[in-house]
């Protein structure tokens, strides 16, 4: 497929060459994700940070299976994949709870589509209702829960399906501050609990530097992979480290990064506002 | 849903002292009085009128006769026709015009510009295609249903939200998935809203078609009274069916709340 | 429906849709003239669509088209002045006072839903086989969405209007006719349209079964002389007529709507 595929490396679970997606639009064609290529380790926690409009949400529906028409290739244990793959379980940004179901009968969906007996697959929404948290509300429906508490019932669907990576995009971003704080804690600890290999989408410095092992960067329009960081703090962690002066140094060192991204989204977006206004006027 | 949170504070305000039911005890009592003084006032013609016993006594009588209910279950059993036939055509094009684009585009406006115009005036048609026996009336009752439903349903179906289908697809679900546990659960209101317009169109049609041509049926009950300028007999009928209809208009919309717990 | 995207691409993509609907409509009916003219449909029970069109000009001139199309236009206009008199008075009487609101709100939702038209024989017993028992259907009929609606512009403000107002130190009818009543406007026309479309339903309905008046009559009339190609025709152009009563309510909602 491509000539310059990054070195294999041991343990790599998931392995994402030269993706490139583009988009038609009525003001002509977009490059969301310009040959991205990374990988992730078994057990690595790995954030992708970008300013918004960068392609991080087109990578996330790649590596998700759900957009297709997209060239390179995303390899799953070595195995290509062309559709959601069952290795890889997907948290979406949006409220995707079912509001028809309960906590529990969510829960226990993924499950339920591979036939497992109802008695055994309430067992198992159960036990992963505990380990986000939620055990007490297991009979309530989402529309009685708040936002954070919904967002932890998709997380537990999702991990209930089992998957070698749990890829998430943005899970946090409709919560307010603290509630995001507190569920990242409880994403680090479940992560470390499972050893589960986890990709994060997220526009968050401070969320994705507290909970990642490495920070891969991408650039603003054109989406291309700007830089990878290393993120050496000691595990395991929690929202406190984010006092620390070692969390700090790779916020700035991050946002240095950054800011040069948005500020030039930022260019683009009023340059399109003016651009609709004298077109419309 | 805010009337039963109001119903329920009245409720718990105090059974029967709460100011809400004494405002309603007293328009009722006010309207029965009127209606008792008017009665016995001669000031209308004949029976127009008639007095609260009379309609009582009628009411009785109409419910102690078998004969009511032979034609309540001819109405009734039209009005079922009506509605599954005009709900499983309605169904199956509203999820056609819901998921293409392109064929809600060609004939969704036909749809939603006849949906709204008088059914009754093809009766004369309905007649003529399927005799003056029941059949006519399911037909008209079909026809009157099949618009509300078929809308609402396409409706429906262009409002799922989009992330629950991405939901299902990560899972991998397969078509029968999608469509059982995803796509026909997430269109559970606007399917029931439409059964419910759809009932009371169905209502209305096979009734009225009754009215104007028929030998049995609640509808021919009452055009039966009218032409013997039976009032008691009449306010009695009406009375009876318009309890019937806004009950199982309730039935349906309480079936929609009990598929709607609590998700607002 | 909705206003299609701007076009893109050929001309053709953005007609192919409308074209389709027209075109299916026009083989639909070829298909069942040629039907009809084989003798697969009997022409006794379905008149080719041929001869309804034929008989258009025939059933507008001789049947007095025009002067039933201004009665019923006359009894809905009616109905339509009265039900935007007594519904947005009845809407602001009960949101002005909570307690009646409270009382009586499920009841007039009930008669929303309520088939009133079935009663149409005690209307004419008490209006006797008249227009006005015609008129007091499609405005009993139409009267409770009107209310409702009024009510839900009405609750519906937006509480920082409200409390615009107040700071301003509005009295209770400035309140009302500065700040309310303008917000609530956009939802009474919905509700002014949704009763006008309920008022010629049932208009048109009660002038076919009580066989009075204007363009119901006329095809009650037609089906009881057996005239075939006249009754499709008469139920065709009543149809066509609705269809345009219910597109123009949308237009004069539209341009009366202030910019929301």
């Amino acid at each position: 497929m491509s000539s310059s595929s990054p070195p294999r490396i041991a343990g790599a679970i998931l392995t994402v060459d030269d993706v490139t997606v583009r988009f038609e639009t009525p003001e002509g064609p977009v490059i969301a994700a310009d040959d991205v290529s990374f990988t992730v380790k078994d057990g690595e926690f790995l954030s992708i940070i970008g300013p918004s409009g960068c392609g991080k949400s087109t990578v996330f529906n790649v590596i998700g299976g759900l957009l297709t028409h997209h060239e390179g290739t995303v390899r799953v244990a070595g195995e290509t994949i062309n559709g959601p793959h069952q290795s890889i379980g997907m948290v979406f940004q949006e409220e995707s709870t079912f509001p028809w179901r309960t906590v529990t009968a969510n829960v226990a969906f993924p499950l339920e589509l591979t036939g497992m007996p109802k008695q055994k697959r309430i067992e198992r929404a159960r036990y992963f209702i505990k380990m986000v948290g939620l055990d007490g509300f297991e009979n309530r429906y989402p529309g009685e829960l708040s936002g954070g508490m919904r967002q932890r019932v998709s997380l537990a669907r999702t991990l209930a399906s089992e998957p070698k990576i749990l890829l998430m995009d943005e899970p946090f971003a409709a919560l307010d501050e603290q509630t995001r704080l507190l569920l990242g804690d409880k994403v680090l600890q479940i992560q470390q609990q499972l050893r589960q290999t986890t990709l994060l989408i997220t526009h968050n410095i401070t969320e994705a530097v507290q909970m990642s092992d490495r920070i891969l960067v991408m650039t603003y329009r054109p989406g291309k992979v700007k830089r990878i960081v290393d993120i050496d703090l000691p595990r395991p962690r929690t929202s406190e480290i984010v006092g620390s002066e070692a969390f700090g140094r790779y916020v700035a060192q991050i946002w240095n990064d950054l800011r040069e991204e948005a500020s030039r989204g930022l260019r683009d977006e009023e340059a399109h506002v003016l651009h609709h206004e004298a077109a419309s006027s | 849903m805010a009337e039963t949170g109001r119903l329920r504070q009245a409720a718990s305000a105090g059974p029967l002292l709460s100011p809400v039911t004494l405002v309603r005890v007293a328009i009722i009592l006010g309207a029965l009085s009127i209606w008792e003084l008017l009665a016995h006032s001669g000031w209308l013609y004949r029976d127009v009128v008639p007095s609260l016993t009379r309609i009582g006594a009628a009411l009785v009588d109409l419910l102690s006769h078998g004969d009511y209910y032979f034609n309540l279950g001819v109405t009734v059993g039209e009005i079922a026709a009506a509605l599954t036939i005009g709900g499983m055509a309605g169904l199956a094009v509203g999820i056609l015009l819901g998921a293409n684009r392109f064929l809600s585009k060609a004939f969704e406006a036909y749809l939603y510009y006849l949906g709204p115009t008088p059914k009754i005036i093809f009766f004369p048609i309905m007649i003529m295609w399927f005799g003056v026996g029941p059949e006519s009336k399911i037909a008209l009752g079909t026809l009157s249903c099949f618009f509300p439903i078929a809308l609402s349903v396409a409706a429906g179906m262009r409002q799922i939200d989009k992330v629950l289908i991405r939901v299902g697809r990560s899972f991998r679900a397969n078509t029968m998935q999608m469509v059982w546990k995803i796509y026909l659960p997430a269109m559970r209101h606007p399917i029931i809203n439409g059964v419910r317009l759809g009932l009371g169109m169905a209502l209305i049609g096979t009734l009225l078609a009754e009215t104007k041509l028929s030998n049995k049926g609640i509808g021919f009950l009452i055009i039966q009274a009218y032409s013997t300028f039976d009032m008691p007999q009449m306010y009695a009928q009406l009375i009876v069916l318009f309890v019937l209809a806004i009950g199982a208009n309730a039935l349906v919309g309480r079936l929609g709340g009990l598929a709607n717990i609590k998700s607002k | 429906m909705s206003a299609g995207a701007p076009a893109r691409g050929s001309p053709w993509r953005a007609f192919a849709p409308a074209a389709t609907g027209l075109g299916t409509l026009i083989g639909f009916l070829l298909v069942a003239e040629l039907l009809i003219r084989i003798g697969v449909i009997n022409r006794f029970i379905v008149p080719p669509p041929s001869e309804v069109i034929e008989s258009f000009g025939r059933v507008i001139v001789e049947e007095h088209v025009p002067r039933r199309f201004l009665l019923t236009l006359s009894e809905c206009l009616t109905a339509g002045v009265m039900i935007t008199v007594f519904g947005v008075a009845g809407g602001v009487t009960m949101h002005r006072y909570k307690l009646l609101q409270q009382a009586i709100e499920t009841w007039v939702a009930a008669l929303a839903a309520a088939p009133v038209v079935l009663a149409y024989p005690l209307f004419m017993v008490i209006f006797g086989r008249s227009a006005w028992t015609i008129i007091m259907i499609g405005f009993v009929a139409a009267l409770p969405p009107v209310m409702l609606k009024t009510l839900e512009g009405l609750a519906g403000t937006r509480k920082v209007l409200v409390n615009v107002g107040k700071s301003f130190n509005l009295t209770q009818n400035q309140q009302f006719w500065k700040i309310l009543f303008p917000a609530a406007l956009p939802t009474i026309f919905v509700g002014v349209r949704l009763g006008l479309i309920f008022a010629l339903i049932n208009i048109v309905g009660v002038e076919f079964l009580i066989n009075y008046g204007g363009l119901g009559q006329l095809i009650n009339d037609l089906a009881e002389r057996y005239d075939l190609p006249g009754t499709y025709a008469a139920i065709t152009f009543v149809i066509l007529v609705s269809v345009v009563f219910f597109m123009a309510l949308e237009k004069v909602e539209r341009w009366l709507r202030p910019v929301d």
